[in-house]
């Protein structure tokens, strides 16, 4: 490297682009497997895509009627849906990817996005 | 000097491209089929090739839903109506294979699988769409079908025809037809050139393959509480099946009655919440679940048919919370931190399998 030298301002350069690539890293390819959006499908039709740090609360109509599905602080979960067995509400807070409730009656689901999800499949 | 650094910078952005480059990626489908949700993971598959399998799949799925299904009009219902007369018919061959199969299941379980108790089922009211509301039926009722003790040896076939040597047998293959129905999937897919698939109904899944790089990572749904109870990740071939009491059943003055029947005593199996099952084959795992369950909490009971089953391994919790594990499976599993605690919770290993 003749004649190589780096003045401050090449070198400010280079910090510069290195903590950009490690942030835009550690943004897009780092797998903590924590979820930041969810996808709600109605009869196996995407119905909405969440962004989990967006709290809001969605009516989803599905064959028997609404249910309510809660968005807080980076997690989702059914409130109330119009089944027998509310096993899609006592599932609770979803939040790592991969996570999933199911309204089997009304046809509703709710799955945390990940691109590297914690869990490929949950069973229960 | 420009040039140096400006080919010293080329190859770092190069090099790190290179890294970043994305498989042909996985390929996610939810299905409303066979009565739950089926959702379908592939990888290293092309789009059009993944919406052509799935599309395949729901096909199958559908048939077998409605070929195998215990209360709606379909073939399995005629079968059971010529089965009740007690006279020879020829069976059609969409239901010989599982006849045949869950015969061989059931005798590997000691009965405690047993799709022969399709009137005890009927009898519970878990023979319909809708979770049964109460009451529970009458001492009687239930003694009346047991004492007879349906099943699945008083099939009597000779070639295709079949013969019911038993009034009381009636056939609901529902312990087992969602096993049976997913290794047909795992098979298609193969079939079709695909080697790593993830096949989850309803919670009950078989894995074949890896997800890429690493293996397909399975999540366990605690059965009393929100939350992952642990995780696993699939060796190859893999299926993992749960039955549990909170899936179907209802509350009568204050007891819970679970889907589960006892065809010994013809009431609702006691005294565990979850049984979780691994084995390569699905069908295997589904009945030895429900085998399991049937068995109960005491190792003296319920290892002997894991043995004689032939599962690769077992997680049960009791309805007071206990955890008891087979070894090989203990090793595999990790404990997904719950709540403020970070421990995992305390576990029983059993002998080995």
């Amino acid at each position: 490297m003749m004649g190589f030298k780096l003045s401050r301002g090449d070198g400010l350069v280079w910090l510069l682009a290195a903590t950009l690539l490690a942030g835009l890293y550690t943004a897009f390819w780092q797998a903590d497997g924590h979820g930041a959006e969810a996808v709600v499908l109605v009869n196996g039709k995407r119905w909405a895509r969440l962004d989990l740090f967006h709290n809001q609360d969605l009516e989803v109509p599905g064959p028997l009627g609404h249910s309510h599905i809660q968005v807080r602080d980076g997690q989702a979960r059914f409130v109330d849906s119009p089944c027998p067995n509310k096993l899609c509400v006592h599932t609770g807070w979803l939040s790592q990817g991969g996570e999933v409730a199911i309204c089997l009656p009304n046809k509703v689901s709710l799955q945390i996005l990940a691109s590297d999800p914690r869990f490929d499949a949950i069973n229960f | 000097m420009i040039i140096t650094v400006t080919r010293f910078f080329l190859f770092f952005v190069v090099i790190f491209l290179a890294a970043c480059e994305r498989q042909p990626a996985a390929y996610h489908e939810q299905l409303l089929v066979f009565g739950t949700v089926v959702d379908v993971q592939l990888w290293g598959v092309e789009p059009k090739q993944g919406q052509q399998a799935v599309a395949r799949l729901a096909e199958d799925f559908d048939y077998m839903h409605n070929t195998w299904h215990a209360w709606h009009p379909g073939p399995l219902g005629r079968v059971n109506e010529l089965l009740a007369t007690g006279q020879p018919f020829s069976a059609p061959p969409s239901i010989l294979p599982l006849i045949e199969r869950g015969t061989e299941l059931s005798r590997r379980s000691g009965g405690l699988f047993n799709p022969a108790i399709g009137k005890l089922i009927a009898l519970w009211g878990f023979a319909s769409d809708d979770p049964p509301k109460g009451p529970p039926p009458s001492d009687a009722a239930i003694r009346a079908i047991v004492d007879q003790h349906p099943s699945m040896t008083d099939i009597r076939r000779d070639g295709i025809q079949i013969q019911a040597q038993n009034p009381a047998l009636k056939l609901d293959f529902g312990a087992f037809a969602k096993g049976y129905a997913v290794d047909r999937a795992i098979e298609v897919l193969r079939e079709l050139g695909i080697n790593n698939a993830v096949v989850n109904a309803g919670g009950d899944l078989r894995a074949i393959g890896r997800h890429g790089e690493r293996p397909w990572r399975v999540g366990i749904r605690h059965p009393r509480e929100a939350g992952i109870l642990a995780s696993v990740e699939v060796q190859g071939d893999e299926s993992v099946f749960t039955s549990g009491d909170y899936e179907r059943y209802f509350d009568w003055q204050g007891k819970r009655y679970d889907h589960i029947i006892d065809p010994r005593t013809g009431y609702p199996a006691q005294g565990l919440s979850s049984v979780t099952v691994f084995s390569q084959l699905a069908d295997l795992a589904d009945a030895a679940a429900t085998a399991l369950f049937v068995a109960g909490p005491e190792e003296k009971n319920w290892l002997p048919v894991a043995r004689a089953m032939g599962i690769s391994g077992a997680i049960l919790v009791d309805d007071t919370g206990n955890i008891q594990i087979t070894p090989g499976i203990r090793e595999r599993l990790y404990f997904e931190p719950r709540g403020d605690s970070q421990l995992p919770p305390e576990v029983q290993l059993s002998a080995p399998l």
